[in-house]
């Protein structure tokens, strides 16, 4: 219990390189791990909005809003996972969907990590400080590409070139995603629409 | 029954309908409505600072009507002089308002001689009246009776084309008698002159904003096509005034300009204060307004604070010297208090005057309650008797809890006393992170001072009791390992 949950994660921020090649072979990784690191992600971010220091904080209180914070990380989460493996699919990649599942979920730990102390910290902050603020947020967001990077790399066996262009391809699809289904919401609100009307002209005619 | 019921009711109903009209709406008496800025750049209701107290036309005073006057200025003795350019002569009021004389031409060489359409007057302490006579292309000096001291003409220098037409519109004179001038057609700066008329040079160019875009389009371009572009030249200053130290505060209506107020110093930089939360340059934002605010004059208050006059919402704006917006007053309309065509402010005592060419006639505003106590902290706070200022910010706050200024203000006073705690607070809700910034350093050490040896024993006990843990579970082990070989 304990050596899967807290152990392998926090082993494998560290070790990527072995730890992502363990996670997929010997089957150490955890599904709940992954959704947990997503859900403190989410919970970290809005605590961040709402509690870090005011001389770093300059966000609207008014503005803040849960909702949209889940949705801003967890639906490019999963929009990640799923362009991803719509493309290495294509790219002869050996990923399977949970496996990329648990990569991009495990690549998130480093940023729970750190977020949760800087929150407390830049509290106790001088303007002067606040430079160490911004350094590790940095930090966190860099050590998350980077395990993303190793994590895409192991499990599907690429070359460090082959990741990149893959890992650009999924951007561009997740793109062609976002638009597509704007595109399908769009027509089928305009569907709805027209068949109400046809349904309002009706009940009239009679 | 049911009639009397019936008829009960329908008096109710009257009645009701009378007290409905009974009790009018609350209004502001102001016909136009106050606002501020907070710190996210929205604009939010404040109370009115300023209300129009009254109008003063030609006729008030019984004379004939102005005819598009240009400019007003209030000497330092008080009298109040009034530039009415379309009737070429100068209309001398005393503090309250009644016609003193008039001034429509002065004796030189032997013969009358008359203003044609002049700009711009100013007056000076020992009651010289400055005028820029505009179309006649000079300056004229006249004393307070209106006889000519003398007259500045077209200088002759070296750096000025030989096609140059000297055409002053604004002018403003420092106290050693430098005058500074703000004429037609000049983008060099301000022109200087000193207290003889001689010609000293400029002061204080406006900056080329410079459009990249425009830039490599101009570079991809023939020769032949660049002669017909636009130029490139700096925007005109549209008026001038100076503060007691001989600073002038100049402002120009460059649209794209951020900077549209200088405070130039005697080197000709621009040292205005922008502390504020917004740009010092009138309006920030325009939702249903066409455009950013053109600043057609400034105004010296005295203790820091300035007034400039945007011509484009007919609208009053001043600052104090560290740039916080202070209040917003005026608008466009036809009612007493909101202006057509405004051209000038000055300010007399307490009132402030406005000018209006559209209507031709002078405004005077007088300060609200809130308006008198904004005035009053701000000067404390200049004058740095922070601790008198507090007890006015706290009226003011009373007036407008929304005034960040007056949280600032508070949370300094409550700095310099050392409450750095109580400080906090104040920052926090003026936004103020950099003075926060400072009061917090100074808490965080007061409290590192109080607790460090409380601090210091509990890091120490701890790591004592982590090192007898450690050594007792060792042991515990050994023992353990001990007794199963049998040494026990």
């Amino acid at each position: 219990m304990k050596q899967d949950f807290i152990k392998f994660p926090l082993h494998l921020i560290f070790h990527p390189i072995d730890a992502f090649w363990d996670l997929k072979s010997d089957n150490r990784g955890r599904l709940l791990v992954a959704f947990a690191a997503l859900v403190l992600t989410i919970i970290m971010m809005i605590l961040q909005k709402q509690y870090a220091g005011f001389l770093v904080n300059y966000i609207d209180p008014r503005t803040i809003n849960s909702i949209i914070e889940i949705a801003t990380v967890a639906v490019p989460f999963f929009l990640w996972c799923t362009a991803n493996w719509a493309v290495t699919t294509l790219m002869e990649g050996e990923g399977k969907f949970r496996e990329i599942v648990l990569a991009t979920g495990y690549s998130l730990i480093p940023v729970i990590l750190i977020y949760a102390p800087m929150i407390v910290i830049s509290r106790f902050m001088v303007q002067e400080e606040t430079a160490f603020y911004y350094l590790f947020n940095s930090i966190a967001f860099f050590w998350f590409v980077l395990l993303l990077f190793i994590g895409m790399m192991t499990v599907h066996q690429y070359t460090v070139i082959r990741t990149i262009i893959t890992m650009v391809l999924t951007l561009i699809v997740m793109g062609i995603i976002v638009f597509l289904g704007a595109l399908v919401f769009s027509m089928l609100q305009q569907l709805y629409e027209f068949g109400y009307n046809i349904y309002r002209e009706l009940i009239f005619r009679t | 029954m049911a009639r009397t019921v019936k008829r009960w009711l329908v008096l109710l109903a009257a009645v009701s309908l009378l007290l409905v009209n009974a009790v009018p709406a609350a209004a502001s008496p102001a016909p136009y409505e106050s606002y501020n800025y907070n710190y996210w750049k929205e604009a939010v209701p404040s109370p009115d600072a300023y209300l129009p107290e009254r109008t003063i036309s030609g006729r008030d005073l019984g004379i004939s009507e102005f005819k598009d006057p240009g400019d007003v200025n209030v000497s330092p003795s008080g009298l109040i002089y009034i530039l009415d350019s379309g009737n070429s002569r100068i209309v001398v009021l005393d503090p309250d308002f009644k016609l003193l004389r008039v001034i429509d031409g002065f004796m030189m060489d032997g013969s009358k001689e008359t203003f044609n359409l002049p700009g711009g007057l100013f007056v000076d302490e020992q009651e010289r009246i400055y005028v820029a006579d505009t179309s006649n292309g000079r300056v004229v000096v006249l004393d307070g009776e209106g006889k000519l001291i003398q007259t500045i003409t077209k200088p002759e220098s070296d750096i000025l084309s030989t096609q140059f037409q000297f055409q002053p519109l604004k002018l403003t004179v420092d106290h050693v008698g430098r005058v500074y001038v703000v004429a037609q057609g000049v983008y060099e700066g301000i022109m200087q002159f000193d207290e003889s008329g001689k010609f000293i040079g400029y002061v204080g160019t406006n900056k080329v904003e410079r459009d990249y875009g425009e830039y490599i389009w101009r570079m991809l371009s023939t020769k032949a096509q660049r002669a017909q572009m636009v130029l490139f030249v700096p925007t005109e200053f549209s008026n001038a005034d100076i503060d007691h130290k001989g600073f002038v505060y100049a402002t120009n209506i460059d649209p794209g300009s951020n900077e549209p107020i200088k405070r130039l110093n005697p080197s000709g930089e621009d040292v205005l204060k922008r502390f504020g939360y917004v740009d010092v340059k009138g309006d920030i934002r325009f939702r249903n307004n066409p455009g950013p605010s053109k600043l057609i004059d400034v105004k010296v208050l005295g203790d820091g604070m300035y007034s400039v006059l945007d011509a484009t919402q007919n609208r009053v704006f001043t600052y104090d010297d560290e740039g916080h917006l202070l209040y917003i007053y005026g608008g466009k309309g036809n009612q007493v208090g909101t202006l057509k065509t405004p051209v000038a402010i000055e300010q007399s005592g307490e009132r402030h005057l406005v000018l209006d060419r559209g209507k031709n006639n002078l405004v005077v505003y007088e300060p609200t309650r809130f308006g008198s106590r904004v005035n009053e902290a701000v000067a404390l706070h200049y004058r740095g008797e922070d601790t008198e200022a507090v007890n006015i910010w706290r009226e003011v706050l009373k007036l407008n809890a929304n005034y960040d200024i007056a949280y600032i203000g508070i949370g300094k006073s409550l700095l310099m006393e050392k409450k750095n705690e109580e400080a906090l607070g104040y920052f926090e809700l003026g936004m103020d992170r950099k003075s926060y910034s400072v009061a917090f350093k100074r808490h965080r050490r007061e409290m590192m001072k109080e607790h460090f040896g409380t601090f210091l024993t509990a890091v120490i006990a701890l790591i004592v009791i982590l090192i007898l843990t450690r050594v007792a579970v060792k042991w515990r082990r050994r023992r353990q390992v001990d007794r199963e070989a049998g040494f026990h």
